[in-house]
């Protein structure tokens, strides 16, 4: 198998959101490559479509989807995958990747990205329906770890295993997001540097990062504020172990101005070429990690229904 | 290596009804629908779900738990800005609550989330308090199913991009294929029968702006899309009958009949109206195209 599945490292990207159509129609800024939130598109019949269709034209598009559910014990939703299909006709992205997660059972939708019990009976679950959905897509899945807040009694192997052992029996990629590895060590006690260390580096397709909220006792998966320092020296290894890979930066809530996000995402050049597995010398002050006070929210999803610039 | 105490099917249910409940996770993890899935009480939940070094299991499940209102709220109070601006940041969440427990989620897509809440809003309303007041529940419904309304017609099909009727074109048909002619509609419009003239204060609504609630009388609105722009249009009674006639498919004449048995204007009157409605409509992209 190819590295990153054979798909080219698109650089550096950022998530094409509402709040910045109008920025990106206008300036048609500089950015090396977006990617979409399938669910955004492929019902919209009015001007995200036109955006859409703009942007796709004219940079390289990744399709990232949050209702797969490919964890649910709920039928595969067919009518979502047809969807996808045509959505990925339509804007012929160089991926479609969504999460290992389920989202709701019994025909509900929590709109969460739900952690599952990590175990032989999960995966073997897992690896049926990635087979189905890659059949339906017709190309290989990339799959992101998730943030996650709860572990269950029932797992019996760590995270990274279960997605070897993925993407070891279904061919399926992976979307590292390095600020959920962080994000999901702080809150579980375990090592992100062996996480890092321990997931098949030849099937990393894509890097994401994000800020996140420290709760103190926690952390959780905000999307709200800038990359912090512990993030940053994580990714600089997880360079170094897959080779480099596409990265995407994810601001969700609180957007700034685009050019504020594109400037975050850029950041990552200062850990281009450090083989070291050490960050780099920060060309700015290091942003110490206070816990705040907060009635924080994970996966922000109010940016999907947001319908105004 | 022991079997899994619990299969994947029974621990998602069994979450998801403890995420799921409105007085939290140790309230959830009580309740017969978790119960019947998981058969373990508060206090032995961490035979399920495991505690961290900081966090007990009800603590880490209740992170899911609060997300799972917030995150659904916020896209709620999205949806309906101008309603959760007209009723206050308070009302609205207690009606956005009770929605959500009714009407929980069961689509893949955001876009569906609200689609009932108008109803439900109707069926869960007030008794209306006494004669002085206004009836404003019931002209909070009607601002409801108006910004639905919108936002369908927001991302919704639309006419961009596609042949529209113009003026020319009307003109150009012979005045004697109009009693029999069709009208085809832009898909993107949308009519609106309400008991309250909300329009107006939508409008002041949507700029943050206050504005007294108006008395009831019945309102009729336009709702269409026009280079990605969402419009509202105050309609007479004539011209919503006109319009709703032609959605329908009925001929221009039999349309023009249903208008002019609502309308008080004589014949001549009735005519020069029909031809400034027309140019109105047509401007704004109401119709594609005449045929017949």
């Amino acid at each position: 198998m190819p590295p990153r599945l054979g798909h080219p490292d698109l650089g550096l990207g950022v998530g094409l959101r509402t709040a910045h159509f109008g920025h990106i129609l206008r300036e048609w800024p500089a950015v090396d490559w977006f990617e979409i939130i399938s669910e955004n598109f492929v019902d919209s019949q009015g001007r995200p479509a036109y955006v859409l269709d703009q942007v796709a034209e004219r940079y390289p598009v990744v399709m990232h989807g949050v209702s797969l559910s490919i964890g649910s014990t709920d039928p595969i939703n067919f009518e979502y995958l047809e969807k996808l299909s045509a959505l990925a006709r339509r804007v012929k992205p160089h991926w479609i990747s969504d999460h290992l997660c389920w989202t709701g059972v019994a025909g509900r939708n929590t709109h969460d990205l739900l952690p599952m019990p990590l175990n032989e009976e999960s995966l073997s679950h897992v690896v049926e329906r990635v087979g189905i959905v890659q059949n339906v897509l017709e190309r290989p899945l990339v799959l992101e770890n998730p943030s996650t807040y709860v572990t269950f009694a029932d797992s019996t192997m760590p995270e990274w295993e279960f997605l070897s052992r993925l993407t070891e029996e279904t061919g399926c990629g992976l979307l590292l997001d390095v600020n959920n590895v962080y994000v999901s060590s702080v809150n579980h006690d375990f090592d992100p540097i062996e996480y890092l260390n321990r997931v098949p580096h030849d099937r990393v397709v894509q890097f994401h990062l994000a800020g996140h909220t420290n709760c103190g006792t926690h952390c959780i998966d905000t999307h709200d504020g800038p990359v912090i320092d512990p993030v940053w020296d994580l990714y600089a290894r997880a360079r170094r172990l897959t080779g480099g890979v596409s990265t995407l930066l994810e601001w969700d809530a609180s957007i700034p101005a685009f050019p504020v996000v594109h400037a975050e995402v850029q950041k990552a050049k200062q850990y281009f070429g450090d083989c070291s597995g050490r960050a780099s010398p920060a060309a700015e002050p290091r942003r110490a990690v206070a816990p705040r006070s907060t009635k924080a929210v994970s996966n922000p999803v109010a940016f999907i229904v947001a319908d105004s610039e | 290596m022991s079997a899994p105490r619990h299969t994947l099917d029974e621990l998602q249910r069994w979450m998801q009804g403890v995420i799921t409940h409105p007085e939290g996770a140790a309230a959830g993890i009580e309740s017969p629908s978790a119960q019947e899935q998981v058969g373990v009480g508060a206090s032995q939940v961490e035979q399920v779900v495991t505690r961290s070094r900081t966090l007990s299991a009800i603590e880490r499940l209740d992170i899911y738990n609060r997300a799972y209102f917030g995150r659904l709220l916020e896209c709620l109070r999205e949806e309906y800005s101008v309603l959760a601006f007209a009723l206050g940041e308070e009302l609205f969440d207690a009606f956005a609550v009770g929605y959500l427990q009714t009407h929980p989620s069961t689509s893949y897509t955001l876009g569906k989330l609200g689609e009932s809440f108008p109803e439900y809003l109707a069926a869960s309303r007030p008794a209306r308090d006494g004669d002085t007041q206004a009836d404003w529940p019931e002209f909070m419904v009607d601002l409801a199913r108006l910004e639905r309304i919108v936002n369908e017609v927001f991302d919704g099909p639309g006419s961009e991009g596609r042949p529209l009727l113009t003026g020319e074109r009307l003109q150009e048909v012979p005045a004697d294929r109009w009693p029999n002619a069709r009208l085809i509609c832009a898909p993107s419009l949308r009519l609106v029968e309400l008991k309250f003239p909300v329009s107006e204060y939508f409008g002041a609504a949507h700029r943050k702006e206050t504005a007294p609630v108006p008395p009831a009388r019945d309102s009729f609105v336009a709702v269409n899309r026009q280079e990605y722009r969402v419009r509202r249009y105050e309609l007479t009674a004539p011209q919503h009958a006109l319009l709703a006639a032609l959605l329908a498919g009925e001929s221009v004449g039999s349309a023009i009949e249903r208008a002019a048995a609502l309308s008080p204007a004589g014949d001549d009157q009735l005519a020069a109206d029909l031809s400034e409605w027309f140019h109105t409509w047509t401007t704004a992209a109401f119709f594609r195209d005449v045929v017949g």
